[in-house]
Formats: C-alpha cells, sequence, structure tokens
C-alpha cells in the first residue's frame, strides 16, 4: 500500500490515460444515476448516455492508438446501443404507459452506499489481477469490473422489469469497456457477437415486459413474490 | 504584472483576511441581486448587506431568559474562527505566507466546524423550539457530510503526500494534465456538492425562505438581534467567501494568484479572486433557480452522491497509481 501511495504522490497520468480514465469513471457514474432514477424513462435515457461514453471512449481509443478496428466497434456500437436499443425499450415503455413504478427494495442512500461497498471490493479484486494493457490505463479495467457489479445491484435491488432489462445492458456496456482494455486488437467478430447477444438479450427482455405486463397490468415484480390461489 | 513595490508578506497576509472581511457582505448582496434578476425581481442592492449590518450594529441586543454567557460569546467565536482561517489558504498568492503553514486542511476544517459548532451551541441554549430544530438539523448534516470532506482530503493526500491547500494548488496547476486526471476534477465536484451544502443552498436549503419548517443554518440565528446577529450575519457572509476560496483558489481554477509580493500583482489577485468567487456566485444561484429543495429526509441522497465522488476520487488513485 505505501508503495502505491508513493507512486500516487509522484506521477501524473498523461492525458490519454487522464481523458479515458475520466470517460470510464463517467460511465461508472451513470450506473450510479440508473440506481437512482426514479423513472423508467429517465434510466432508459441513462443507459444511452453510457453507451454514448462507451462509443466515445472506443473512438478515441481508436483515434489515439491507431486502432482502425475499433472505429467500426463505436459505430456499431453508436447505433445499437445509443440509439436502437434505447429507442425500441421506450418504445415498449410508452405501449406499457407505465410512468413510475415504485420499486426500491432499499432507500436510496442505502442502496448507494451498498453499491459502493461492491464497486470498491471489485475495483480492488480485479486491481490486483497481473493485466497490463497497451491500450488503456489498468484503473479502466477495474472500473469496468465495478460497473458490472453496480449493474448487478441494479438488477437485485430495484424491482421492475425496466431497471432488470437496464440492468442486464448497462453490464454489457461494462464487459466492452473491459474487452478495450483487455484486447483493444480482440477479433472484430467476437466484438460484434458480444453486441449480438444484446440483441437477443433485448427481443427476449422485450417479450418478458410485454408477458408482465399484460399479466399483472404492471412492470414490477413484487407481485411475483405472492402465492397464487 | 510586477509593479509596485514589494508588500512585507505579513502586509500581504493582513490583506488576505481584509478581502474576506471587507467584500463578503459584499459578494453576498451582488449574488442576491443576480438572484432577483433571475427571478424576474428588482432585487435589493448590491450593498444592501452592508446597511443591513450598519443597522443591526445600532440596535440593542436582547437575551432569551434562559440564555448564558455562551449565547453571547458564541458569535464573538465563530467570528474570530472566520478571521483566522483566511490565513491558512491560498487566496492571493500561490506562496505560503509567513503564518500560512501554521495550520493544514485539518487545521482550517477545524476552526470552520468550530465556529458551526459555537453558533449551534448558541441557539440549543436559547430553549426556543425553532432555534433548538435548526441547530440538531445543523449539526446532523454536518455530521453527514464529513465523510465526503474527509475523502476529498484523502485524495488530497495522495495527490500531493501532503495536507496543505498550498501544495494541492500547486499540483492542480502544475500541468494539463494534472488538472484534468479524473482524480482530481472527482474532488472538484466533491468539494463543489460539499460547499453547495455547507452555504445552504439549494436542493439543501433555500437560503431565503421564510419558513421554519425547512430551515437548516438559517433557524440556528433566529433567536439573536443586534449586533450579536450583525456578527452572525457577517460571519456566514465570510464563510461563504472561504469556501470559494478553498473551491477556487485550491481545488476548481488555482489560477490568477499573485506569484510575487509586488503590489500590483496583489491587487490584481483580488480583483481576479472577487471576479472568480462572482462567478462560481452566479452558478450557484443559476443551481437555486433550475432545482427544486430536497425532501429534508432526501437530503441523505444528496450527501450519498457527494461521498460516491470523493470515494471513487481516491479509489481511481489508489488502482490507477497516478489516475
Amino acid at each position: 500500500m505505501s508503495s502505491l501511495m508513493a507512486a500516487a504522490g509522484v506521477s501524473v497520468p498523461s492525458t490519454f490515460s487522464g481523458v479515458a480514465e475520466g470517460l470510464t469513471v463517467v460511465v461508472l457514474l451513470s450506473e450510479f444515476a440508473m440506481l437512482r432514477a426514479p423513472l423508467s424513462r429517465s434510466q432508459i435515457r441513462l443507459y444511452a448516455f453510457q453507451s454514448l461514453t462507451v462509443t466515445a471512449l472506443a473512438a478515441y481509443v481508436a483515434a489515439a492508438k491507431h486502432v482502425p478496428d475499433l472505429y467500426i466497434l463505436a459505430g456499431l456500437s453508436l447505433a445499437l446501443k445509443v440509439i436502437i436499443v434505447p429507442a425500441v425499450v421506450l418504445r415498449l415503455l410508452r405501449d406499457a404507459r407505465v410512468e413510475l413504478v415504485a420499486s426500491n427494495r432499499a432507500s436510496v442512500a442505502s442502496m448507494t452506499l451498498l453499491a459502493i461497498v461492491l464497486a470498491v471490493f471489485g475495483i480492488f479484486v480485479i486491481g490486483t489481477l497481473p493485466v497490463r494493457s497497451h491500450s488503456l490505463p489498468t484503473a479502466a479495467f477495474s472500473l469496468a469490473g465495478a460497473v458490472v457489479l453496480v449493474a448487478f445491484v441494479l438488477v437485485i435491488l430495484r424491482a421492475d422489469v425496466v431497471s432488470q432489462a437496464v440492468g442486464f445492458f448497462s453490464l454489457e456496456n461494462g464487459v466492452s469497456v473491459a474487452s478495450l482494455v483487455v484486447a483493444a486488437g480482440l477479433p472484430l467478430v467476437v466484438e460484434v457477437a458480444f453486441l449480438f447477444d444484446l440483441l437477443v438479450a433485448v427481443v427476449v427482455f422485450g417479450v418478458l415486459m410485454r408477458v408482465h405486463h399484460s399479466r399483472t397490468a404492471t412492470l414490477s415484480t413484487d407481485i411475483l413474490d405472492r402465492l397464487k390461489g | 504584472v510586477a509593479a509596485g513595490p514589494v508588500l512585507d508578506p505579513h502586509l500581504t497576509q493582513v490583506f488576505q483576511v481584509l478581502t474576506i472581511f471587507v467584500f463578503a457582505p459584499g459578494v453576498s448582496g451582488a449574488i442576491a441581486h443576480v438572484e432577483a434578476r433571475l427571478q424576474g425581481r428588482r432585487g435589493p442592492r448590491v450593498l444592501q448587506p452592508y446597511y443591513d449590518l450598519a443597522k443591526l450594529f445600532r440596535k440593542e441586543t436582547l437575551v432569551p431568559e434562559d440564555a448564558s454567557w455562551v449565547f453571547l460569546a458564541a458569535p464573538v467565536l465563530a467570528f474570530t474562527c472566520y478571521l483566522i482561517v483566511p490565513l491558512l489558504i491560498p487566496e492571493l498568492t500561490t506562496y505560503g505566507l509567513p503564518l500560512g503553514y501554521m495550520g493544514d486542511i485539518l487545521g482550517g476544517g477545524f476552526l470552520l466546524a468550530l465556529a458551526g459548532f459555537s453558533v449551534a451551541l448558541a441557539a440549543a441554549e436559547t430553549n426556543a423550539p425553532y432555534a433548538q430544530l435548526g441547530s440538531s438539523r445543523a449539526m446532523t448534516f454536518s455530521a453527514l457530510i464529513e465523510p465526503s470532506i474527509l475523502f476529498v482530503t484523502f485524495a488530497v493526500a495522495l495527490i500531493t503526500t501532503t495536507d496543505l491547500p498550498y501544495a494541492e494548488a500547486a499540483a492542480s496547476r502544475a500541468s494539463f494534465a494534472s488538472a484534468i486526471r479524473p482524480a482530481h476534477l472527482l474532488a472538484v465536484v466533491a468539494f463543489f456538492l460539499v460547499v453547495l451544502q455547507d452555504t445552504g443552498r439549494i436542493p439543501v436549503e433555500t437560503h431565503t425562505s421564510t419558513l421554519e419548517f425547512g430551515m437548516i443554518d438559517e433557524a440556528r440565528t433566529l433567536e439573536h438581534s443586534g449586533p450579536a446577529l450583525a456578527l452572525l450575519k457577517w460571519g456566514s457572509n465570510m464563510k461563504q467567501l472561504i469556501l470559494y476560496v478553498l473551491l477556487l483558489n485550491v481545488f476548481a481554477t488555482p489560477w490568477g494568484l499573485a506569484g510575487s509580493g509586488r503590489a500590483g500583482a496583489v491587487g490584481l489577485a483580488v480583483v481576479i479572486f472577487i471576479g472568480k468567487a462572482l462567478g462560481v456566485g452566479v452558478l450557484f444561484t443559476l443551481i437555486d433557480n433550475s432545482f427544486s429543495k430536497l425532501r429534508l429526509f432526501k437530503i441523505t441522497e444528496f450527501m450519498a452522491a457527494a461521498f460516491l465522488l470523493a470515494v471513487l476520487s481516491v479509489l481511481v488513485l489508489f488502482v490507477g497509481g497516478g489516475g
């Protein structure tokens, strides 16, 4: 720990890693914002914003490290995750005509504190992995791990279908950031397969939302705890 | 600007205190004026706070029956604390003045906390329900914001390996990369939220409200009158300007300070600082006018947000090794 402190005290990161880490921090912060957003609609907009940040990160790495493949990834994620997926989910939501789902299983402050604890855990655990990347600072990898864990908190502690869908989608954003760190030159096929996975998930969650809403007339999943009869 | 004779460092230090002492009510007046304009009102004169203070100093002091000497001593103690803090912070100069290293961030924080505590103690003594309510709320919320302040201090310690405000200002001034490092930006935003809370601004408190149920800081002074109230009001104006110094000259924009002790440079630093303070004051009024006040029990959400930013700042420093 002391060596870490000494290193932190002396060295200033380069502008590149400063910007890249900054963007990753924005991805993590928008995950926290989704956790507390009261309206399903604002959650989806936050997801679009988070995806836009991931896109910007991919484009920035592509430009700064001369990895042209990443431009294709950035373009695909811009089209899919920033525009199409949020538009589809917003459309589903409009059909459902549910404005506000009271879905917090804990107060916002406690959810945030729990998520902070998990994020700290994730950051330190992943920080100990001996992964050194030439494309992105290692801190981005740890932060991506934190994004995944906070997404789990979102899925578990918000009891409505939209939060679970958005939590799953944003988890994929965390994985994209992690994959940018681990292998910026990852074969494009693998990256596109990730995105395709996301499309499948959108279809599944779309069906789930529709079926759930048509059966229970609500988007809250609290009702599923009760016994029938 | 290197014009004019070189001032004695002690004299420069006196100027730091005088700048806060003299301009604090004026800055508050200017902010109140802008705020009124934004709401479509004509608003008070910029110099109105000075007239208010002059009027209060001429009035008699009334003391509640149950109150002891603490009630009258507290405003003086708080005012004294606010006069000492400007000695410790980089207000006009980039380099530490003779008494500048007398206390670090914790020392300055202790003085500010002592001032807040003494005012809360005086309010608790009055046996008046609203003053006591304000006193207990103010202490509760200042305890809740404390973790964020601590983590910002940790971030400063990790960045500079000291806990001196001068070192943090110098570190963020050093290069473009160090001004935009995520850890620094997160600490800036976290401290911005802390200042928002400490100066009693929306979303935590409506500082112009006359409704006692929504009051936090304002309710503490309800029982004071005359010169004691004047000192409290002046003190709270000075506290606001001191917090602006910390936000602007230590964290957000540590530029435009005098690099030498020449009279011209110090004078220019005063002008630039007041300009920056008015700028951030306008930013606060914009926030005041665009958001609604949080319900009292929702304020913890605001605190959680500030804490999150401060914790992330420290975390990024740890995992990045230099993030």
